[in-house]
């Protein structure tokens, strides 16, 4: 630890960070465009310069080592006129395309412009023209001049994705991010580059022009993708008094918890699976309660009677080694536990059945093999998930309750639905509005992800909370609200599930009887 | 039977300011007549609607969008006129045009009269000069409500 003065404010900083790193510590913001904490310092804007005693000339905060006793000043009149000067030769060449650009309402060179910029443009010359449309491959477009040359783009390239396929071409005044003969950004992070732009020269056509970013609100939530479980923000519409938006979520965006931090070359990013993989979210959804029998109308209770009135039947003729269930690793920890409590504890099934999701390439960054979002959750609640096979299931099944959360895979349900077909009565829950609803006898609509509170365990035995960001659509709910409703009214167990009212509740029930979630 | 004198006396009161209006009235009317210039003019009323006022410079009436030298929207669709619009009555989806002197244009454009206050807004707001409210059409009642409902190509092609 060494002792330095920062505006004459003594903070105890670690030794060999950075002067920029320990002014954050202190809380006190030093600008500067071209640094970004996950890369080495590259020095080449000139917006953090401050003034630090006994130097002669002004020094760069976000690559310059703290030193016992430095004394740093980041607002002497010195420091102002640099970033002005910084600022007003930054924006000298720059289009001032502000109206027309997606990064407006979050672009560095905005904020920085109101904060310590504000003067009159000098420039009387016409500004330089470049090119304002080139594709780099994977959606995304530069616009040459927009673009402060910060090369963080290239260096995201070089060192995490280490496919290196920008650089600066050129020198001087002439220097611009290119890419070399054609060869297109091809790789699954390259949706980063617009999040790490610091202005709005790298844009991505799933995005642009779509909607202005300061309609969005973000809501903190999981990527349920992959069982990696990145930190993300869904960014969605709240939509207008008047007019109806298209859609719902708009954009994710990685959302940095201080955790991830540790891990520079992770924490940071979301691969593009997850970034331009939420339609789901809003297309094909179910949202009415459906029963075969064509009761137009059935509100949820009558749902959830129905479907404790089925397994009733099983206790009355003592036939339940008949019930059947196929379950998936979409569901939360809170929802498989209470899977597992009403159908295997409860109701003594054994017959709880994962089907096996297909195993995809995995990258060496953060994409998993195993695109569910809950597998370890599903083994620490104790569901050995190979054990139960699909002749086993299916054998002697009168009644068979089918949980199917996942948007994708859709080709291991298509496989199972010509034995489904054959049980007696069964029971789907969903979120999606698919081919094979209609034969079902009950289909209940249920939330995705990003419309409940719950809990992920991911890859790395984390145990990830999340609450809902969106309003689930028409009669859907939560699966953990249905199968409450459903434990309480298949009376096996009344008491233990009349105390449950949210996610929260669950997990500290989960706690006391699961050693892995009291940790 | 006081509260009943009292009745009477709020019927004389505005028997009364009603005589003094006529007879204030009247007397400017009859200087003017013969000539003689006074600070106010006497009040008059207007026929409306066969008879119309002019409407002043300043006015805010009937939005229009504004159009380029080659007939395209001059609007860019950036939605800061729908941002500031406090009655939320703009709606906008923009597309991308194919000339990157251009890029962005609306393909959609989309005001509710219904909901409009008149604040001009987002005229002020529009960095393109692109909306204004100065057709002088301030007449456009309607039957129903889908019909204040005014798309690209009315705004475009505004006043008749
Ligand atoms: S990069 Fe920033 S300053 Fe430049 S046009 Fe876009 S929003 Fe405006
Ligand atoms: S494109 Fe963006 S990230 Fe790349 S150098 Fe230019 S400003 Fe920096
Ligand atoms: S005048 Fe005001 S209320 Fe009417 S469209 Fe413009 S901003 Fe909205
Ligand atoms: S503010 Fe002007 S340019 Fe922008 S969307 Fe509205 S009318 Fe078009
Ligand atoms: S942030 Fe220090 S030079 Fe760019």
């Amino acid at each position: 630890m060494v002792e330095i003065f920062i505006n004459d404010r003594s903070i105890k900083v670690p030794e060999g960070i950075t002067v920029l790193k320990a002014a954050e510590r202190a809380g006190i913001h030093i600008p500067h465009i071209c640094y970004h904490e996950a890369f080495a310092p590259e020095g080449s804007c000139r917006m953090c310069l401050v003034e630090i005693e006994g130097h002669l000339c002004l020094e760069l905060a976000c690559a310059t080592q703290v030193k016992e006793g430095m004394k740093v000043f980041t607002e002497t009149e010195n420091v102002r006129q640099a970033r002005q000067g910084v600022l007003e030769f930054l924006l000298a060449e720059h289009p001032m395309d502000c109206p027309i650009c997606d990064k407006a309402g979050e672009c560095t060179l905005q904020d920085y412009y109101e904060q310590y910029g504000l003067f009159e443009s000098t420039f009387m010359e016409q500004k330089e023209r470049k090119d304002k449309n080139v594709p780099l491959g994977k959606g995304l477009i530069l616009d040459r001049e927009r673009c402060v040359l910060c090369t963080r783009c290239v260096r995201f390239l070089r060192d995490i994705t280490q496919t290196e396929e920008l650089g600066v071409f050129e020198r001087g005044v002439y220097s611009e991010i290119g890419i070399f003969d054609q060869r297109l950004i091809d790789n699954n992070y390259a949706g980063n580059l617009t999040e790490l732009c610091p202005v709005g020269a790298i844009t991505d056509k799933d995005f642009r022009f779509k909607t202005r970013n300061w309609f969005l609100e973000k809501g903190a939530s999981i990527c349920p993708l992959c069982s990696r479980g990145c930190n993300i923000f869904i960014e969605h519409h709240p939509g207008f008094a008047r007019f109806d938006v298209p859609k719902r979520v708009y954009r994710i965006t990685s959302r940095v918890t201080s955790r991830e931090k540790d891990q520079k070359e992770k924490g940071y990013w979301i691969c593009d699976i997850g970034r331009y993989g939420y339609s789901y979210m809003d297309q094909d959804r179910a949202e009415k309660i459906v029963l075969k029998q064509g009761d137009s109308a059935l509100d949820p209770k009558k749902a959830v009677t129905y479907a404790a009135d089925q397994v009733k039947k099983l206790i009355y003729k003592n036939k339940l080694n008949r019930l059947g269930v196929i379950s998936n690793t979409w569901l939360t920890n809170e929802e498989l536990f209470l899977v597992k409590k009403i159908f295997t504890e409860n109701l003594e099934s054994q017959k709880v059945f994962f089907p096996t999701t297909a195993q995809r390439e995995a990258d060496d960054l953060l994409l998993t093999s195993d695109r569910t979002p809950n597998k370890k959750g599903a083994q620490e609640i104790g569901f050995s998930l190979e054990a139960i096979s699909e002749g086993q299931v299916f054998d002697g099944t009168e009644l068979l309750f089918v949980f199917w959360a996942s948007p994708f895979d859709l080709d291991q349900l298509t496989g199972l639905m010509s034995k489904i077909k054959e049980v007696q009565t069964k029971i789907l829950f969903t979120p999606f509005e698919r081919e094979w609803n209609k034969d079902f006898d009950l289909v209940i609509p249920t939330a995705v992800p990003a419309e409940k509170a719950g809990s992920f365990t991911n890859e790395d035995e984390r145990i990830q909370h999340f609450g809902p960001v969106l309003y689930s659509p028409g009669q859907a709910r939560a699966e953990w609200e249905w199968l409450v409703s459903l434990g309480k009214e298949i009376k096996v167990d009344f008491k233990s599930y009349a105390r449950l009212s949210s996610p929260f509740d669950v997990f500290q029930m989960m706690k006391k009887k699961i050693k892995f979630f009291g940790k | 039977m006081f509260r009943l004198f009292g009745y009477f006396i709020e019927i004389i009161r505005g028997i009364l300011i009603t005589a003094r209006h006529f007879i204030v009235n009247m007397v400017f009317h009859i200087l003017n007549l013969f000539g003689i210039k006074t600070k106010r003019k006497g009040a008059f009323t207007i026929q409306y609607p066969e008879q119309k006022t002019e409407i002043a410079e300043r006015h805010r009436s009937l939005h229009r969008l504004m159009k380029r030298e080659d007939g395209k929207p001059r609007c860019v669709a950036c939605m800061l006129c729908e941002t500031v619009c406090p009655s939320e009555c703009i709606y906008i989806e923009a597309t991308e045009d194919p000339d990157p002197e251009i890029q962005k244009y609306p393909s959609t454009f989309i005001i509710d009269l219904s909901r409009c206050c008149f604040c001009g807004f987002c005229v002020e707001a529009c960095p393109e000069d692109a909306i204004r409210m100065d057709t002088g059409e301030v007449e456009f009642a309607q039957y129903n409500r889908k019909d204040m409902v005014l798309d690209l190509e009315s705004l475009l092609n505004e006043p008749k």
